[in-house]
C-alpha cells in the first residue's frame, strides 16, 4: 500500500520523476500547480523543484545568448513565485540561478578580453567540496545522478555535457535541428555560458543535498554535556544538528510538540516512528531518533515552554525562511517560545540553510504569514461552533531578529546583523526585485 | 562466610520493627527473615555451596553489602507504608479501622511491596550491574519515565478507581473523587465548591461515637474525605484554604454544644463560605472587571475560567460592543466551553490555540485572565500556557504593552511564594498528550470496511506505516500514534504539567472581591481574609 500510494501522490518525488520525460512548458506548468495545491511544501522540497526545474529549463533553452537565458528564466521565476508567494525559497533559487548566468556572462566578457582561461572562476557561491557521491538528495530519484557525475567534472568534457542532457530533451520538442547548428560552428563562450550554468545548478542542488550534514558539522561547538536544549516543530536539520551532537555528548532535548500543525511529525520524530510527511519521503532516510543514542526526549505541549524554560540552557530553532533584516518566518509558536527564551536570557540559535535566505526586506509582516487548516483548531465534531466563532490557524510566525542570538548555516555562525552580507554574496542587487 | 553476614542479619531485627503497628507490619520480616538462614544451611549440600566456596573475601564482603542495602531498603519500604497512611490520620482512628480484618491481605502486599523496594532501591544510578529481575526493571522503566526536574511532583498515580477507598469514606465524597480525577470538575473555584458540598453532606450524616466530642472527632473524619480526595487529583489552592476555613471552624465549636446544632452551625458556615468567598465574590469581581471593558475592545484570555466568563458575558449584557479572543491549548481544551458559552450569547468570539499566541494579541487592547491561584510573592498560578499570554502582552513588537487583568478570588490568595513554575505545579497523566483527538472521536471511529483498507492494515501491522496525515484518516491514524507505546521507549518522556507562574510583572491589576489590587498586595490580603 505505501509504495503504490506514493506513486499516486503528487509531490516532489513525482514531479522529479515526471520531469524527464514532460515536456518542459508541462513541467512548469506541473510545478506551479503543485506549489499552488501545497503538494510541495517545505522549504526545501520547494528548493529542490526549482532547482530542478530550472535546470530542465536552461538545458532545454537552446539560445546560447546570456540575456535569453537570464529572460527565460526570470519568466519562469516569476510565474513559479506567483504561485506561492510564502514559499520564498523559489524566489531565492531563481535568483541564485540568475546570478550564475550572469557571473558566467560577465566572466565570458572578461575572458574575451583578457584571453584568460574561461571558466577556472567558474564556481560561483559556495566555497566547499562537493565530492560526497554517497549523499541522500538522489536516493529517490536515480534517474539524475548520472547527469549530475557528468555534469561534475567541469572542464574536462565540455562536450559530453552539452551533448548529454540533448538526447532527454530530444524527446519531447524540436530534436535535432537545433544543437548542431549550435554547437558546431564554435561559439565558444556562449556554450560555455551554458554548460557552466547547469554546472552551477547542479552545484546548488548538492547543497540543497548536503546542507543538513553541513550544518550539522557545527553541533559540537554548540551543544556541550549536560544541556538541556528545547526545540520545536520536527525540523530535520535541527535534527541532523542534535543527532550529531549525540553522537559525542550527552544531554536533554525538550521538544515542543508544535500541536496542530506539525505535532503528527513531531511525534513521529520524537518516538523514531515511521510515520513521515510526503514530502520529505526522499530526504529523510533518518537513522535513528535522538533516543536511541541514549538522549533523553521530553515532549511537552507547547503551552509548557514558558514553565520550563528557565532550566533551558538553549533554543535551537529550524525556520521557514530567513530574511535579509535577520528576522525570520518559522512554525507558528515559534515566537512565543523565543520571546519566552529572551526572557530567561537563554541563547536562540537558529539552523538553517543558506538557500532559506531571502533578500526580502519584510515591511508587511501579514503578508509573509499564511493561515492553514482551521478544522485542525476545532475539529469535526464542535462544527456547531464554526458557524459562530472565528478559528483562525496560522501556519507561521515572524520572528524579529532582535530576538535571534545566532543563525548557523552551512557557511558558519552568523549574528543576526550580518546577514544582509550574507545576501548580498548570494544574491545580486538587480535580482532582488525582478 | 558465616562472619560478615551474620551482622547483617541481626542488625536490623530491632529497628525493623516499626513503632506504631508492631502486629501487622513486622510479620512479613519475620517471614522473609527465616528464608534467608534456611537457604544458608542448604547452601554447602547443594551447587551454590561451591560458588559461594569459589567467591573471594572481597567478592564476599561486596555480597554482604547488597544483602545488607536490599534489606534496609525493605525496611524503608515498609515504614513508609506505615508512614503513609498514619500521616493524615490520626495514628489512634487509623488503628481502629484497621483491627483486624485486613490484617492479610496487608501483610502479602507489604511482602510485595518490600521484595520490589528492595531490589529497585538505588532509582537511577546503579542501572545494571546489580542483578535486577523483574519488577525492579519495570521500576526503572517508570523511574524513566519522570522528568527529573519534576521529580519532587510525582506523587502517587491517580487513583483509577474507587476500590480501595477506606469505608469512612462518605459516597459523595467518592463520587467527588472520580469527577475530580477525570476533569468533570474542573477549575479551583469549581473544585472548592463541590468539596465544600460534599463536605456538607459528611457533615450531615455525621454521628458523633462514643466516648470523643465532636469537635475532635470530625477533624479525623473529615481528614479521610481529604485523604481520598486527595489520592484522586492533588488538592487545589481554593481546596485547602476552605479545608483549613472548615477545620478552624470544627475546633472553634464549643464542646458542650449538641451535636444537632453543632453539625447545623458547620452546615451554615459552609454555605456562608460559598456565598461569601465564591458566588458573590465571583459577581463583585464581574462587576468590576466589567467596567474595565470598553467599546471596541479587543479582549485576549487564555482557557476556560468561570470569572472571566462571567464578566464578559456582564459586559456584552451593558451593551458594550467589543470582541473576545479565546486562546486554548492542548489538553483540556478549556476555552472551547467558554468560546461555546460567549457565542451562544452572541458575543464576537474569535478562537486560536497556543500556536497563535502572537497572532491573537496583535490587535488585543487588553487581556484577561483567570487564577488558579496567586502566591504571596505577586506570582499568578494558573493553567499552564497563562505565562506565554501575559509576555507576549507585555512585549509586543509596537512596544505597546497591553494591560493584563486577572480576576481572582481572594479565596485563591495563598502564602506560598514560587520563582518558577517547578517549585509548585501539579503533574497531570501523560497519556492524556498521547491521543491528539477527544477520546468519543476514537470510539465512533468509522468501520474500516466502508473506509478503505489501510486501517486495516495499520490496525494488523501494529507499526504505523507511512499513512499519509489527511484530514481523511487521520482518525484511523490517531488509533496508532507514533507516541502509541511511549512508555516501552526508553529515553523518551511525556511531561503534561497543568500550571504554571507567571511572573508579578506581567501583571497589572488582580480584580478580586475587595477591590483591584497590584500583584504585591496579595500577601497583604491573604494575611487580613485569613485573620478575619
Amino acid at each position: 500500500m505505501p509504495a503504490t500510494s506514493l506513486a499516486l501522490t503528487p509531490g516532489l518525488a513525482s514531479f522529479l520523476k515526471s520531469l524527464k520525460t514532460n515536456p518542459i512548458d508541462t513541467s512548469i506548468e506541473n510545478l506551479i500547480s503543485l506549489l499552488k495545491r501545497r503538494q510541495i511544501r517545505h522549504s526545501r522540497s520547494c528548493a529542490t523543484a526549482t532547482a530542478y526545474l530550472l535546470r530542465s529549463v536552461i538545458s532545454a533553452c537552446r539560445t546560447a545568448d546570456p540575456a535569453k537565458l537570464i529572460e527565460r528564466v526570470q519568466g519562469v521565476g516569476r510565474r513559479l513565485m506567483a504561485a506561492q508567494p510564502r514559499e520564498m525559497v523559489v524566489g531565492n533559487i531563481v535568483r541564485r540561478v540568475l546570478g550564475l548566468i550572469r557571473d558566467e556572462a560577465e566572466d565570458d566578457r572578461e575572458a574575451e578580453f583578457a584571453l584568460s582561461d574561461v571558466g577556472s572562476e567558474s564556481q560561483p557561491q559556495t566555497p566547499r567540496a562537493f565530492d560526497d557521491p554517497s549523499l541522500p538528495l538522489n536516493s529517490d530519484s536515480p534517474s539524475f545522478r548520472p547527469e549530475d557525475r557528468s555534469a561534475r567534472p567541469p572542464l574536462t568534457s565540455m562536450f559530453s555535457l552539452l551533448s548529454h542532457p540533448e538526447p532527454e530533451h530530444s524527446l519531447p520538442s524540436t530534436p535535432g535541428s537545433l544543437s548542431p547548428g549550435g554547437r558546431l560552428p564554435g561559439h565558444g563562450p556562449s556554450k560555455d555560458v551554458r554548460a557552466e550554468v547547469l554546472d552551477g545548478i547542479g552545484e546548488i542542488i548538492d547543497e540543497l543535498g548536503q546542507v543538513d550534514d553541513q550544518i550539522a558539522a557545527y553541533a559540537l561547538d554548540h551543544i556541550h554535556s549536560n544541556e538541556i536544549i528545547l526545540t520545536h516543530t520536527s525540523s530535520t536539520t535541527v535534527q541532523k544538528f542534535l543527532l550529531k551532537a549525540a553522537a559525542k555528548r550527552k544531554f536533554t532535548v525538550i521538544h515542543a510538540e508544535s500541536y496542530p500543525n506539525n505535532h503528527e511529525a513531531t511525534h513521529a520524530t520524537v518516538s523514531g516512528g515511521s510515520m513521515h510527511d510526503d514530502d520529505n519521503l526522499g530526504f529523510e532516510t533518518f537513522q535513528k531518533p535522538l533516543i536511541e543514542h541514549g538522549i533523553t526526549v521530553i515532549l511537552i505541549p507547547d503551552s509548557a515552554v514558558f514553565a520550563l524554560m528557565s532550566r533551558v540552557n538553549k533554543v535551537i530553532l529550524g525556520t521557514h525562511s530567513v530574511l535579509a533584516n535577520g528576522g525570520l518566518v518559522a512554525a507558528a509558536g515559534t515566537r512565543v517560545i523565543a520571546r519566552a527564551a529572551k526572557v530567561h536570557q537563554t541563547p536562540i540559535v537558529v539552523v538553517s540553510g543558506v538557500y532559506k535566505l531571502s533578500p526580502v526586506y519584510p515591511f508587511d509582516f501579514d503578508s509573509l504569514i499564511e493561515y492553514g487548516d482551521a478544522s485542525k483548531v476545532l475539529s469535526y465534531e464542535d462544527g456547531d461552533l464554526v458557524d459562530q466563532i472565528d478559528v483562525q490557524n496560522p501556519i507561521y510566525d515572524y520572528v524579529p531578529a532582535e530576538l535571534v542570538d545566532l543563525y548557523i548555516t552551512n557557511l558558519g555562525g552568523h549574528a543576526p546583523s550580518y546577514l544582509y552580507r550574507i545576501v548580498s554574496d548570494h544574491y545580486r542587487k538587480e535580482d532582488i526585485s525582478f | 562466610m558465616a562472619e560478615p553476614t551474620n551482622p547483617a542479619l541481626t542488625a536490623p531485627s530491632p529497628a525493623a520493627i516499626p513503632a506504631s503497628e508492631p502486629q501487622t507490619q513486622s510479620l512479613p520480616i519475620r517471614d522473609s527473615k527465616p528464608a534467608k538462614p534456611v537457604a544458608k544451611d542448604a547452601a554447602p549440600t547443594d551447587g551454590a555451596g561451591d560458588a559461594d566456596k569459589a567467591l573471594t573475601p572481597a567478592e564476599l564482603k561486596k555480597k554482604a553489602k547488597a544483602e545488607k542495602a536490599a534489606r534496609r531498603a525493605r525496611e524503608k519500604v515498609e515504614k513508609e507504608q506505615v508512614g503513609g497512611p498514619a500521616g493524615g490520620a490520626a495514628p489512634g482512628a487509623g488503628g481502629a479501622g484497621r483491627g483486624g480484618a485486613p490484617a492479610t491481605p496487608k501483610k502479602d502486599a507489604g511482602a510485595g511491596a518490600a521484595q520490589k523496594g528492595g531490589k529497585a532501591a538505588p532509582p537511577r544510578r546503579g542501572s545494571g550491574p546489580v542483578g535486577a529481575g523483574a519488577p525492579a526493571e519495570q521500576k526503572q522503566k517508570k523511574d524513566d519515565k519522570k522528568v527529573a526536574v519534576f521529580g519532587h511532583l510525582y506523587g502517587q498515580q491517580r487513583r483509577t478507581t474507587v476500590a480501595g477507598a477506606g469505608k469512612e469514606v462518605h459516597p459523595a465524597v467518592l463520587a467527588l473523587g472520580l469527577q475530580l480525577r477525570d476533569y468533570v470538575v474542573c477549575g479551583s473555584s469549581a473544585r472548592c465548591v463541590a468539596t465544600l458540598l460534599a463536605f456538607k453532606r459528611v457533615v450531615e450524616s455525621y454521628t458523633t461515637p462514643l466516648g470523643t466530642s465532636l469537635a475532635r472527632h470530625l477533624t479525623t473524619h473529615l481528614s479521610h474525605q481529604i485523604t481520598y480526595l486527595s489520592t484522586c487529583r492533588p488538592l487545589s489552592i481554593t481546596q485547602g484554604n476552605a479545608i483549613r476555613a472548615l477545620k478552624l471552624a470544627i475546633a472553634g465549636i464549643d464542646p458542650s454544644t449538641p451535636e444537632s446544632s453543632a453539625k447545623a452551625t458547620l452546615c451554615d458556615f459552609i454555605d456562608s463560605f460559598i456565598r461569601e468567598k465564591i458566588t458573590v465574590a465571583g459577581q463583585v469581581i464581574a462587576d468590576s472587571a466589567a467596567q474595565k471593558v470598553q467599546d471596541g475592545d479587543v479582549i485576549v484570555t487564555f482557557a476556560g475560567s468561570n470569572v472571566v466568563k462571567e464578566t464578559l458575558l456582564l459586559a456584552h449584557n451593558q451593551g458594550k460592543r467589543f470582541r473576545v479572543s479565546i486562546i486554548d491549548s492542548r489538553p483540556l481544551f478549556e476555552g472551547k466551553s467558554l468560546a461555546r458559552a460567549l457565542a451562544k450569547a452572541g458575543l464576537d468570539v474569535q478562537y486560536t490555540l497556543v500556536h497563535a499566541t502572537t497572532h491573537a494579541i496583535k490587535d488585543a487592547t487588553k487581556v484577561f485572565l483567570g487564577a488558579h491561584a496567586m502566591t504571596s510573592n505577586g506570582g499568578l498560578y494558573s493553567r499552564v500556557g497563562t505565562a506565554l499570554v501575559a509576555m507576549s502582552a507585555k512585549e509586543r513588537a509596537s512596544g505597546v504593552e497591553i494591560p493584563v487583568i486577572v480576576c481572582c478570588e481572594t479565596v485563591k490568595f495563598t502564602d506560598r511564594v514560587a520563582l518558577d513554575s517547578i517549585v509548585v505545579n501539579e503533574i497531570a497523566d501523560a497519556d492524556e498528550l498521547v491521543s491528539s483527538l477527544p477520546p468519543q472521536q476514537l470510539t465512533g471511529l468509522p468501520d474500516p470496511g466502508a473506509n478503505s483498507p489501510a486501517p486495516i492494515d495499520n490496525k494488523k501491522g501494529g507499526k504505523p506505516t507511512s499513512a499519509a496525515p489527511t484530514p481523511e484518516t487521520s482518525a484511523a491514524s490517531s488509533s496508532t500514534s507514533p507516541l502509541a507505546n511511549w512508555k516501552d521507549t526508553p529515553n523518551l518522556q511525556l511531561l503534561n504539567i497543568m500550571y504554571d507562574v507567571t511572573p508579578a510583572e506581567y501583571v497589572d491589576m488582580v480584580v478580586t472581591e475587595m477591590g483591584s489590587l497590584p500583584p504585591s498586595a496579595v500577601p497583604i490580603v491573604h494575611r487580613m481574609s485569613t485573620n478575619l
